[in-house]
């Protein structure tokens, strides 16, 4: 009996790489399903599958007419992918710089539980400042005719035409709405 | 061969190896990681039972997120594969593939293949037109084919009898057992076929 156990220490050194099999286990969490490496400029789809920006990109690319994920093959798009920062990651380098371009996060502001400022109509004063500045916005950029914007069709273009009629509609739109809140 | 598929291929070994020891295989044809050899084991309880049966496998340059190219080494004797040439009619490999997918899973797929034909979607028409028409001979011959090809268990000695006829004719062997699977083991049928 006395042996059997004298054994065991010995043997406590593979012991030892089972932890380190443990940890291989963690990593394989973070291993890309296409390149069975570790994921890097992660990104994770809707369904919750990893996978490296360059080799999702280069699978869509593949199959453009049948866009569905490497694994599970629920529907997947460029856009509906999100990346995966990890800790002193997002600094370093800009994930765009690099090709292809890994899409962007999306920050949705956490919802405010005073509900839409400005929609409640027992605060009458309150209401029109929180929406006063949209109106005012319009009328600087109506009113911006004659300013040669990089972004503004040329004179005589049916875009051009099209603009303007549109800033009338919005100038409209703004008088009407001014008039409202003086009014109202 | 681009860094991404021998990289894969390497690991997809080491995981074969580790798991379903005996039932499937994978081992390099060469060093460049693009051919290998496979090799699964009949699945029980069907006329494929106690074979052994190879696989080539290319692996393309766009691997994976283009399917590795397999056919039967070992002649199968089954609906979705080709009695001819080994071409195997499996999704996976096709239009159905996808990146995640590996070795494994394909071995997998195929042996799974073996245990529940298509007959409705052949890549073997004549073998399909016999599993729908007479289960029970196309049970025997596939059990016959598994034997002489894969090294399988059951012996069936009329087969191997009517194949010897046609041997004393001057046919090839495989010529007489492919001709004489096709005529249902009818060997006026098979013999006509041959030398028409
Ligand atoms: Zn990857
Ligand atoms: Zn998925």
């Amino acid at each position: 009996m006395a042996e059997t156990s004298e054994t065991k220490p010995s043997a406590s050194a593979p012991g030892g790489d089972a932890g380190g099999e443990e940890d291989k286990r963690d990593e394989r969490m973070l291993e890309c399903n296409i390149c069975l490496d570790t994921a890097r400029d992660a990104v994770v789809s809707m369904c919750g599958h990893l996978f490296c920006w360059p080799c999702l990109h280069q699978w869509l690319e593949t199959r453009p007419s049948r866009q569905v994920c490497p694994v599970c093959k629920a529907a997947i798009s460029r856009d509906k992918v999100i990346p995966l920062y990890g800790r002193g990651n997002t600094k370093q380098e800009d994930p765009r710089n690099k090709v292809p371009p890994r899409p962007a996060g999306q920050r949705t502001e956490p919802e405010n539980n005073s509900g839409f400022p400005g929609f409640s109509f027992g605060e009458g004063f309150h209401m029109s400042f929180g929406i006063g500045a949209f109106p005012f916005g319009v009328f600087t950029s109506t009113f911006n005719f004659g300013d040669p914007r990089p972004s503004a069709a040329p004179r005589g273009t049916a875009q051009y035409e099209e603009e303007q009629f549109l800033s009338k509609i919005f100038l409209w739109v703004a008088i009407l709405f001014v008039l409202w809140l003086i009014f109202a | 061969m681009a860094n991404i598929a021998a990289k894969r291929i390497k690991r997809e070994i080491i995981e074969v190896v580790k798991g379903e020891e005996g039932v499937l295989k994978l081992e390099l044809v060469n060093n460049a990681w693009t051919d290998l050899l496979g090799e699964i084991a009949g699945p029980p309880d069907t006329p494929y039972e106690g074979g052994l049966f190879k696989l080539e496998i290319k692996i393309p340059e766009t691997y994976p997120f283009n399917p590795p190219k397999v056919r039967f080494i070992t002649k199968v004797w089954h609906p979705n594969v080709s009695s001819v040439t080994g071409a195997i009619c499996l999704d996976i490999l096709k239009d159905q593939w996808a990146a995640a997918l590996t070795l494994r899973t394909v071995l997998l797929s195929i042996q799974a293949l073996l245990a529940s034909a298509e007959p409705n979607d052949p890549q073997d028409a004549v073998v399909a037109r016999q599993y729908i028409e007479n289960e029970p001979l196309f049970e025997l011959t596939a059990r016959h084919w598994t034997n002489v090809y894969a090294n399988g268990p059951t012996v069936v000695w009329e087969f191997n009898q009517k194949v010897q006829t046609l041997l004393e004719m001057g046919v090839d062997e495989h010529n007489a057992r492919v001709a004489l699977s096709t005529y249902n083991w009818d060997v006026e049928g098979a013999t006509e076929q041959i030398f028409s």
